[in-house]
């Protein structure tokens, strides 16, 4: 009896009380309605977040499907949107920890380096989902980059001309654009931690 | 920097085959074995991807595509059933059974919850590896890496037509025979299901008449191979219950179960 009592208890005791008093016949449409809403407002903001850790549009879509199944299959519905929200938020973040873990395989002696290093690997900060789009962190780096760096990046990636294009349209070979290419993705990835103040 | 970081010339093609297959649209993954350096160029190049004009929004065939598989799993909730006196009844004797357990059940209540609290801990585990998305059973109730046991149940002679209880110190739970009258591709085999209601985890209990289990908390009701019935009281998304493995050896059924703290035999559940 005593630990029913307890504060545990209590809350228990509360939830329990709550999912009979709730226990009426579900309102079909209404949740219908709910899931719809719910559905709209997140597919955006997690299909955007998943497209920015594996970069093709295949992935995105399995990956986006596996987590909001998951998500469903094992939300808690006495929750509110919000926590609920909050749920998708963090199958989304171990869905891309488990795929970090498969494709960025990192060699075991550079483990300690990892950490040291600040690889964000699985632990990353909620806000990285919710606050920034991709498209607004890419354009904030853009600004903080060197300006053979910023083009480089902005041929490739925004402008999406190939290696050749590139090439001609900077006035260098195809081989200085691969490197060119390479040291302007490794500052932007310095300059990530200070310009969007993720870690 | 670190000297593995030093700039090689095979670092600057790879990254170009890299980008190349991200422009065609392609599934790419970044070379194995990257140094942390190195995975955050290929990170790097993932986001900036994401930001080309073409790669923002979610197409709306894949969406609306989605959005019906959804629809699906919330529609394989159990449905009210179209008696509608049912649905109170279960209410009612939940709400009194419920009330009076918590009164005055006191340890038995206790029990089942701890027991409960064991087992979602394992099933949530088991359901955060990615997994089969067409399994109705969602994977197995037994993490992987979970050091198992084999319990013995009882003698297969002596397992009849009827679910045959089972308490290891780890999981409570029944076995029964399958013969595959709802079409189940595991008929004539053994079955082990958990006997930890899925909804709060109180133990069910298997009653002959119908052929059921029971919960005795909140209504919730499976049938004998421990999928959600119709009458079941309606929980929100109420999942059958969850499978073990089972094998039969010189004439004895076992379960596989995860090692508990005491000893391997069966103990009688207080």
């Amino acid at each position: 009896m005593s630990t029913l009592r307890s504060n545990q208890g209590k809350s228990h005791l509360a939830r329990v009380e709550q999912s009979i008093t709730s226990m009426q016949v579900p309102r079909r449409e209404e949740d219908v309605q709910e899931f719809q809403t719910f559905y709209q407002e997140n597919l955006g903001l997690i299909y955007r977040y998943v497209y920015s850790k594996v970069g093709n549009r295949e992935e995105a879509e399995d990956l986006t499907s596996q987590i909001f199944i998951k998500a469903i299959r094992g939300v808690d519905t006495q929750r509110g949107p919000q926590s609920i929200q909050k749920w998708l938020f963090q199958v989304a973040r171990t869905t891309i920890a488990d795929y970090w873990r498969v494709y960025y395989r990192v060699s075991v002696n550079s483990l300690e380096e990892l950490l040291e290093g600040g690889w964000e690997g699985p632990a990353e900060a909620e806000p990285a989902i919710v606050s920034s789009r991709p498209t607004e962190r890419v354009q904030c780096i853009l600004q903080a980059l060197p300006d053979h760096y910023r083009e480089v990046l902005t041929c490739r990636f925004l402008l999406n001309l190939s290696l050749r294009e590139t090439a001609l349209r900077l006035g260098l070979t195809e081989a200085n654009v691969k490197v060119l290419q390479f040291r302007a993705l490794k500052r932007a990835a310095d300059l990530e931690h200070i310009t969007t103040g993720s870690r | 920097m670190s000297d593995e970081d030093q700039e090689r010339f095979e670092d600057y093609l790879e990254l170009e085959q890299y980008i190349e297959q991200l422009q065609a649209g392609r599934v790419a993954h970044p070379p194995a074995e990257l140094t942390p350096g190195r995975a955050n160029i290929y990170r790097m190049a993932a986001l900036f991807r994401s930001a080309s004009p073409e790669s923002g929004e979610p197409r709306p065939e894949f969406a609306a595509e989605l959005q019906t598989r959804l629809e699906q799993e919330l529609q394989q909730r159990p449905k009210v059933a179209p008696r509608a006196l049912k649905p109170e009844k279960a209410q009612k004797k939940g709400l009194q059974v419920s009330r009076r357990a918590l009164l005055t059940g006191g340890a038995a209540v206790a029990a089942s919850l701890a027991a409960g609290a064991g087992i979602n801990h394992v099933v949530e585990q088991a359901r955060a590896t990615p997994n089969q998305s067409s399994d109705p059973y969602a994977g197995r109730i037994i993490a992987s890496n979970v050091p198992t046991t084999w319990h013995l149940v009882t003698a297969l002679a002596d397992l009849g037509d009827k679910a045959v209880r089972f308490a290891s110190d780890t999981i409570v739970g029944y076995i029964i025979r399958d013969d595959g009258d709802g079409g189940d591709p595991d008929k004539g085999k053994i079955i082990a299901i958990s006997a930890a209601c899925t909804h709060m985890g109180c133990i069910v209990q298997w009653h002959d008449a119908d052929r059921k289990y029971h919960c005795p908390c909140h209504g919730g009701l499976f049938t004998e191979y421990g999928h959600v019935d119709a009458g079941a009281a309606p929980i929100r998304y109420l999942r059958s219950l969850p499978r073990l493995n089972t094998k039969v050896d010189s004439g004895n059924v076992y379960v596989e179960v995860p090692v508990g703290q005491g000893s391997t035999s069966t103990k009688t559940w207080q």
